[in-house]
């Protein structure tokens, strides 16, 4: 992909309209914006794995899970800075995954998503019966340090992340790298034909994205103050991170936030009308929707959306 | 110098099927062998054991005098050998330059992120197989059967090969499209390259061959000139009995 003067400007134009957000919306907005920032991340977190590789990862909540626990039980219990507890829970993050999902990457299809989803449930199970005392058992641990006071710097600190997080990830999948790793996603035996280690490349792949999810779910407890197995280790949490990722746009960078934004708002704006779970089977209805009239998600329809514009100013 | 490619006592079963069975050949240095023999012989088998593609039950597969029976896929390929699919294998949603950057990529993926492809050595490859420079940035599904067999020339010839495996490289092209196959592989072997060569297409297959080798059931039946190994009778009946 070429970048073109248009990638400059929509990205310069999104990142102003973010930064004077806090001007313009009240504090409820913004923490729904908030929580959106955090979903993005995890949902590129996805995205690097899953979009690319076509290694569909059903265990990102277990991931987001080990950065969140370990930056949580550092600084309460052990009172570890802040500063250091959520480099270790990264690189925890990625250790773990690598233990657990190192196996997985050689499982092809269906059974790759299984076992990673095994994965988030045995987590869900030993978080509540190992160490009770370390991890707060059931009721998981509140009272986590908070990095930022306020809707407005919490937003700041989120949007931030985020830009990071979304640069990188960009900057690299434009690479050669993000071309290999989308191959693996069309056709894994041609990539190994043409001379590439395919395992090595998934691995790449896993890592970045463990980092990711490690960085984005420790921030994420400090944000919240308070974690639980029950909210982490959700199979509505997984399915929201999936369905950003794929309804925004797969094996892109911009899809999985737009996708993000998307499903946050209207999560929230159905909330007043469906106050319980029922909220998840819409969404659902919507993301099939979608997801049938372009599997390639929003990006692509806005691609098309803009051709068109280009095509009649040109006419 | 070592041979380029020696195959020794080669076997592979299926259950019950011999699909190869003890078959031993060599291929000189700048030699273009063919491989014939009639469908279900075990050809593709072959390959796939040279590649790695598939475990050999038993033999040995050497390389420029290095044995390769037990190195990955990637790894055999950083020694020298690549071959081309009998049904073309692209990158589906990837530009004809996508697909050839992805034959062109060092197996590094420090070297992939810092340092950039080859943009001229893509186009080169492009147009060396008989593309055009606005080809590149078609994708799979606006190629014809011809388009596909080049472009997994080209990704093969991008991975460097010192020798090449053509699987059925003619099966579904034109007479053009064949000429100009042909012609490619004729200026390779003047430059030097080593080919294995499975094709039904006898009459375009003869003048790109030194020698033929040809199978039956898995097993080495007959082996010499191409014009030799036509005549032979048990080559005869196998292509009769397929027939
Ligand atoms: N993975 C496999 N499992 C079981 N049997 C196989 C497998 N691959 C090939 N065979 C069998 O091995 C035999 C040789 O097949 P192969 O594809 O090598 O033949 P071929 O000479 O390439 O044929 P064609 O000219 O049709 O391409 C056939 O009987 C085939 O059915
Ligand atoms: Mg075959």
């Amino acid at each position: 992909m070429n970048i073109r003067w248009y990638h400059f400007a929509l990205w310069a134009a999104f990142m102003a309209v973010m930064f004077a957000l806090p001007e313009f919306v009240s504090r409820g907005t913004l923490r729904t914006v908030i929580f959106a920032n955090f979903l993005a991340i995890f949902a590129i977190s996805w995205d690097v794995l899953s979009g690319r590789t076509g290694y569909i990862s059903f265990g990102h909540p277990f991931l987001i899970g080990i950065g969140a626990y370990t930056t949580a039980i550092l600084t309460k219990r052990f009172d570890v800075a802040i500063e250091a507890s959520i480099p270790i829970a990264v690189i925890v993050t990625m250790i773990a995954g690598f233990i657990v999902f190192l196996p997985a990457l050689r499982i092809k299809g269906s059974y790759f998503a299984l076992v990673t989803l095994a994965f988030m449930e045995l987590m869900y199970q030993l978080v509540q019966v190992i160490r009770p005392d370390l991890t707060g058992g059931t009721r998981g641990i509140s009272g986590i340090q908070g990095i930022t006071r306020g809707a407005v710097n919490g937003y700041y600190l989120s949007l931030t992340l985020l830009l990071v997080v979304a640069v990188t990830v960009w900057l690299v999948m434009r690479t050669r790298v993000g071309t290999a790793l989308s191959a693996i996603g069309m056709n894994e035996e041609s990539v190994r034909g043409s001379g590439l280690d395919t395992t090595k490349l998934k691995l790449f792949a896993f890592l970045f994205s463990a980092l990711i999810a490690g960085l984005g779910g420790a921030f994420y407890a400090h944000y919240v103050g308070a974690i639980a197995p029950r909210a982490l280790f959700d199979i509505n949490f997984l399915f929201t991170i999936i369905v950003a990722a794929l309804i925004g746009g797969a094996a892109t960078t911009a899809g999985p936030i737009i996708g993000a934004f998307f499903l946050t708002f209207l999560l929230e704006y159905l909330r007043p009308y469906l106050p319980g779970a029922e909220r998840y089977f819409i969404y659902g209805g919507v993301a099939l929707l979608l997801y049938m009239y372009q599997p390639k998600g929003i990006i692509a329809l806005l691609e098309t959306m803009k051709d068109r514009i280009i095509r009649r100013s040109s006419t | 110098m070592s041979s380029p490619l020696v195959i020794s006592n080669l076997r592979k079963t299926f259950g019950g099927l011999v699909a190869t069975n003890d078959v031993s050949f060599s291929v000189a240095q700048g030699e273009s062998l063919a491989l014939i023999g009639p469908n279900g012989a075990g050809k593709t088998t072959i390959f796939s054991q040279i590649m790695g593609e598939l475990r050999q039950t038993a033999g040995t597969i050497t390389l420029f005098g290095n044995e390769i029976s037990k190195l990955s896929t990637p790894a055999r390929i950083r020694e020298g050998v690549s071959r081309t699919y009998q049904v073309p294998r692209p990158f589906g949603e990837m530009t004809v330059a996508e697909n050839i950057r992805v034959g062109l990529m060092p197996d590094n993926i420090w070297h992939m992120i810092t340092r950039s492809g080859n943009a001229d050595r893509e186009l080169e490859l492009a147009l060396s197989v008989g593309f055009s420079e606005d080809d590149l940035k078609r994708t799979p599904s606006e190629l014809s059967m011809g388009d596909l067999r080049k472009l997994e020339m080209a990704r093969t010839m991008a991975t460097g090969p010192r020798v090449m495996l053509l699987d059925e490289v003619f099966a579904g092209l034109t007479v053009g499209e064949i000429a100009q196959i042909a012609a490619l592989i004729q200026q390779m072997r003047k430059d030097g390259m080593t080919f294995l060569i499975v094709s039904h297409d006898l009459k375009a297959l003869e003048p790109l061959v030194d020698r033929a080798i040809a199978i039956e059931q898995g097993t080495h039946i007959a082996e010499g000139p191409f014009a030799q190994v036509m005549a032979d009778d048990a080559v005869r009946a196998s292509y009769l009995g397929a027939a």
